[in-house]
């Protein structure tokens, strides 16, 4: 009974408002102006796609195709008829931008270039207009009956547990039909064809053509039809019309899908922007697979204690098959053991063990999560659920794009935030072609790039005020520092409406996000020095070699000028009447001067001899150590990832001499199953 | 509590004697009627060390003291051949080692603070016996060595054509290998210390800076100079000491003042003929000719020398130079120093003992009395417990 009593108002609401909602209130989901709903737009497929292959294990190539339209070619493209006007002297309807209240925004515009003379047309072609986005990936595709649903219903998905997700909202690539609805009022266009693994060749194709019905949260199927894969078509290919603008958010397009290509190196991503009145402004943006590793999907885990709150309790408790409270908390709860639920329950009033937990009242369940928060003692929950991108990956990623002189990468021991497990990725590159001088900050959150509102974000704030680059032998101002921070979470701690940045008020992240750069420059520290010494040793014939010809005529001046002084009668002169201790002065040897200057004198000694002799000590002297320097400097980086949460010693093999503790293949790089880690 | 303890050289001192104003355009100045009065104490000093004068003193021994390391360093007035021969011996020696194919290293006297030191009975700083080594294969020295040995060639055969030049002249003889001033002019003292000379020996002056003016004449390059006849300027002390022979004076003493401004006054004045005496200044830090012309003028005239500084840090501080020789120079301290130099004031003491109103003293700044409490820890210092009192004075609170 209480299920019919929770249910009910719920369902009226996320009936009502949610594509309403969000239709009114579209900034919140990134699509503040045209520009950014462009972006935003682009990037929501994409991700959609990226989570279409990885699902299915399926190494991703992921094409972005996008056309830009004036509005009288997007009449065209959409079969508007060209209307002639009524009232075609009504100039000054559009001369004052009034805004015309059936008609998009942009309008007005528009309508001027299609009258007026081709002065403007460069002005307006650079603004707002209409864009056809074609995203298709080859992924897992999506069901033939399940199409319409997935796509047309707002907060459809169902979130219940936690697991690492690209998304923000769960509003995936629905927003962006919402979009498509509000600014061009055309459809989507979907084909896909669905497969279970990434070997099999699908069978059927499916073509669907939506739209949505905003008031309703419904999608209105206008075509919907399923026939034989002759073409061997593989995956998803979502094509829609929406307004936005290029030229403002060019470049932030293509730096997402630049950093995209850094932290999924194992896809083939490509963007071509077609401008079909200026050809000259298309753009092509090509990246190769890089690494055919690809991370293990995200395991969906129980909820930590720690990080419930009443409503998931609730919903909890809607869906656990348990009949009573010491197996509700234990199958439902992460790290709560049925001895720890005992317990729990042995502090709170009126409850007992075997009480059915649907009889929990609304007091009851309040009690329960302020225990359950205040509790200490629950193990920490643990980051094997995570899928990060791995440190060869994340290297392999920033080779390829930035293609910097070093690099060193670190992963940071899994932690937990309000209950949910995070792990921090990061690496610090120095140089590259296209690298600023100074610190650049790229930030990734559940492996997609964070491109705005970088200031108040936690890996910049600790990139540029907590980390002290020059005891590093780095240089913050004048060399190209590149730091990139991946941090993957269960739930990510965003700030802000936009959910662009992570604030820094999160100590624990804050913590690993340092020890992680830390451990970067830690490393960079000891190539650069190794570097600097190498640099050195190449650089010291040639700095000791710059000052040969200035040793060489000095010495030989000094000498010819004794010959000279010897020549003149001077050297052995009556002059001295100093009254220095004969001693302490410094005198000439005077078989050793005859000799000399016999040499001088028969040019068996000159100032060419005196350069070869120091060439020659140049050439004999060089230090021994350059080799090992030069050997050090080849070798390749090796990438081992750390295993944790190995103290589960349920399955040791205890001896008198070890343990053996049998450890599972947490990530794929892990070959063997049973790899046995010996401790003690 | 702020009392204010520094006060700027009185130009007071000499006002009076515009009274003496004549109507001619060359102004005359008389002896100062109270001139017997004033300078009595000043003429028992001479007297004292005219007497004392055959005595050979401590001070100009060169005999090494008992618990000073016989390794000191101390260099020697040398004749030019004597330092040419000293140069072609360390070039034979660097040849030896070149055409060997070791590339060649020089062995140059430490001028670090570390090694300076000194001594109580000789009353000056003198340079330690540590040595560090200039290797033409070491990266870190081979710039320093080609330096080294390129000064050495210049300074050959500056001597060898029996002219004088400046630093400033030597630097651009080859700004490409030197860059910067500094360079060269550091590396010139390193010859010096190596083949054991003094730097005047060396043939490199520095350019005028000092300043002399009253009852002193001498000949320069065998033209007579009459420092009562130089103008309102007086004089600059030449840095060619070598070539001032015949030093005549009449004067009672010698006055040596820190500030050019004190000096100005001074000499416009002509207190010199007021009260017999010789007025020298340095503008501030004394630079090397005007130290060996005041050791020179005490030498020959035997008559006191009274020092005319501020009364702060930076004043005593200058004072011990004159005496006790600077750091950098301590090498050649024996030629350098004028010891016995007496502090003639103004005293911080002073200030309260004449009552000195407030507005004629300045506070002592920050840096003043970091200078002070640096000045507190070296002996040349503290072995004068007079001095040593008002420096306290000066620092405290």
């Amino acid at each position: 009974m209480p299920k019919s009593k929770d249910s009910s108002p719920s369902e009226v609401q996320i009936q009502k408002s949610p594509a309403e909602f969000f239709a009114e209130h579209q900034a919140i989901a990134g699509f503040d102006n045209l520009g950014k709903s462009l972006y935003t737009s682009i990037r929501e497929l994409v991700e959609n796609s990226l989570d279409a292959c990885e699902s299915a294990n399926i190494l991703p190539e992921i094409s972005v195709h996008v056309t830009e339209y004036t509005q009288k070619e997007f009449n065209k493209v959409a079969g508007l008829a060209e209307s002639p006007r009524k009232n075609a002297n009504d100039q000054e309807l559009f001369q004052k931008k009034t805004k015309t209240p059936k008609k998009p925004p942009t309008e007005p515009q528009l309508t001027q270039e299609t009258n007026e003379s081709s002065t403007k047309k460069r002005k307006t072609a650079s603004q707002d207009a209409y864009f056809r986005i074609v995203v298709q990936d080859n992924g897992c595709g999506m069901e033939h009956n399940a199409i319409p649903h997935l796509l047309g219903k707002v907060l459809s998905g169902s979130k219940y547990g936690v697991r690492q997700t690209r998304g923000k909202f769960g509003l995936g690539a629905k927003m962006a039909l919402i979009w498509s609805k509000k600014s061009s009022g055309q459809p989507v266009r979907i084909q896909t064809a669905h497969r279970r693994s990434g070997t099999d060749i699908p069978t059927h194709c499916s073509v669907c053509v939506l739209d949505i019905d905003i008031s309703k949260n419904e999608p209105i199927i206008m075509e919907h039809r399923k026939y034989a894969n002759k073409e061997n078509f593989i995956g998803t290919r979502m094509e829609l019309l929406i307004a936005g603008n290029w030229t403002t958010y060019r470049s932030r397009i293509v730096q997402y899908i630049q950093q995209l290509a850094i932290i999924t190196p194992y896809a083939y991503l490509q963007l071509d922007y077609e401008n079909i009145s200026e050809p000259q402004r298309n753009l092509q943006l090509q990246y190769q697979r890089r690494s055919e590793q690809m991370p293990p999907p995200a395991a969906t885990v129980k909820h930590h204690p720690s990080s419930v709150n009443n409503i998931i309790v609730q919903q909890l408790i809607q869906m656990t098959r348990a009949k009573n409270l010491v197996k509700f908390l234990s199958t439902e709860l992460a790290s709560v053991s049925p001895a720890m639920a005992k317990r729990l329950i042995g502090e709170l009033n009126e409850v007992d063990e075997e009480m059915d937990p649907r009889e929990l009242t609304d007091a009851h369940i309040t009690r329960l999560v302020q225990l359950l928060k205040r509790v200490e003692i629950f193990k920490a929950p643990d980051g094997s659920c995570l899928s990060p991108l791995g440190e060869y990956n994340l290297n392999l990623g920033i080779q390829f794009v930035q293609k910097p002189d070093l690099i060193a990468t670190a992963r940071d021991k899994p932690a937990a935030f309000e209950g949910h497990p995070f792990l921090v990725e990061a690496a610090v590159s120095l140089g590259g072609k296209t690298m600023k001088e100074g610190i650049t900050v790229v930030r990734f959150a559940n492996r997609i790039p964070l491109l705005f509102e970088s200031g108040a974000d936690v890996s910049t704030r600790v990139a540029n005020s907590k980390i002290k680059w020059s005891s590093y032998k780095i240089d913050f101002k004048r060399d190209k520092i590149g730091v990139y921070v991946s941090i993957v979470s269960t739930k990510i701690p965003f700030k802000g409406t936009s959910k662009e940045y992570i604030g820094d008020d999160a100590t624990e992240i804050q913590q690993s996000v340092k020890r992680a750069i830390q451990s970067c420059c830690q490393q960079l520290k000891v190539r650069l020095v190794k570097r600097t010494a190498l640099k050195d040793a190449k650089e010291r014939s040639n700095r000791l070699r710059k000052y040969i010809p200035d040793v060489s005529r000095s010495l030989y001046g000094i000498l010819e000028g004794m010959r000279k002084r010897r020549e003149e009668g001077d050297i052995h002169g009556d002059e001295y009447t100093s009254t220095a201790s004969p001693s302490k002065r410094l005198r000439l040897d005077p078989q050793r001067s005859n000799q000399m200057i016999h040499k001088l004198k028969s040019g068996e000694m000159n100032e060419a001899l005196i350069t070869r002799a120091l060439n020659q000590a140049i050439r004999d002297h060089q230090p021994q150590q350059d080799e090992q320097i030069i050997v050090a400097e080849k070798a390749t980086p090796l990438f081992l990832v750390p295993l944790y949460n190995l103290d589960d010693p349920q399955y040791d093999v205890l001896d008198v001499l070890f343990t053996f503790r049998p450890i599972q293949a947490i990530l794929n790089v892990v070959s063997s199953t049973s790899s046995p880690e010996t401790t003690h | 509590m702020s009392s204010r303890k520094r006060q700027t050289t009185p130009a007071a001192t000499s006002q009076e004697s515009t009274t003496t104003a004549s109507s001619s355009k060359r102004r005359v100045v008389a002896i100062a009627p109270d001139a017997d009065a004033v300078l009595r104490e000043c003429r028992k000093l001479r007297d004292v060390m005219r007497s004392s004068s055959n005595e050979t003193s401590d001070k100009a021994s060169r005999v090494i003291p008992e618990g000073v390391p016989s390794s000191i360093v101390e260099v020697d007035e040398l004749k030019a051949p004597e330092v040419l021969e000293g140069m072609e011996s360390i070039a034979l020696d660097i040849a030896q080692q070149v055409l060997s194919g070791k590339g060649f290293s020089m062995e140059i006297p430490s001028r670090a603070a570390t090694n300076q030191l000194y001594v109580k009975e000789w009353d000056r700083i003198v340079l330690g016996g540590k040595r560090s080594s200039r290797s033409f294969l070491n990266v870190k020295e081979s710039r320093k060595a080609a330096i080294t040995l390129r000064v050495l060639q210049l300074i050959h055969a500056v001597l060898m054509k029996r002219i004088h030049i400046t630093k400033r002249d030597l630097f651009y003889t080859d700004v490409k290998l030197f860059v910067d001033q500094a360079e060269s002019d550091g590396v010139l003292d390193d010859v010096a210390t190596m083949v054991g000379c003094t730097r005047s020996n060396l043939n490199v002056v520095a350019s005028d800076k000092g300043l002399v003016v009253g009852r002193v004449q001498f000949v320069e390059d065998d033209d007579p100079i009459d420092c009562t006849r130089m103008g309102v300027g007086g004089k600059a002390i030449p840095p060619y000491i070598d070539k001032i022979e015949n030093i005549t004076s009449d004067a009672e003493f010698i006055l040596l003042v820190e500030k050019e401004a004190a000096y100005m006054r001074m000499a416009e004045d002509r207190f010199y003929h007021r009260y017999p005496c010789i007025i020298i200044t340095a503008k501030g830090q004394p630079d090397i000719a005007t130290r060996m012309f005041l050791k020179r003028l005490k030498e020959e005239l035997k008559i006191p020398v009274l020092g005319l500084v501020d009364s702060d840090p930076y004043g005593l501080k200058i004072l011990s130079v004159y005496m006790s020789g600077s750091k950098n120079m301590s090498y050649d301290s024996s030629s350098l120093t004028t010891p016995d130099i007496k502090w003639l004031g103004l005293r911080p003491s002073d200030l309260d003992r004449y009552d000195l109103p407030d507005q004629c003293r300045l506070d002592m700044t920050e840096n003043d009395i970091k200078t002070g409490k640096e000045l507190l820890k070296e002996d040349f210092i503290q072995k004068n417990p007079e001095w040593m009192k008002e420096l306290e004075i000066m620092v405290s609170d």
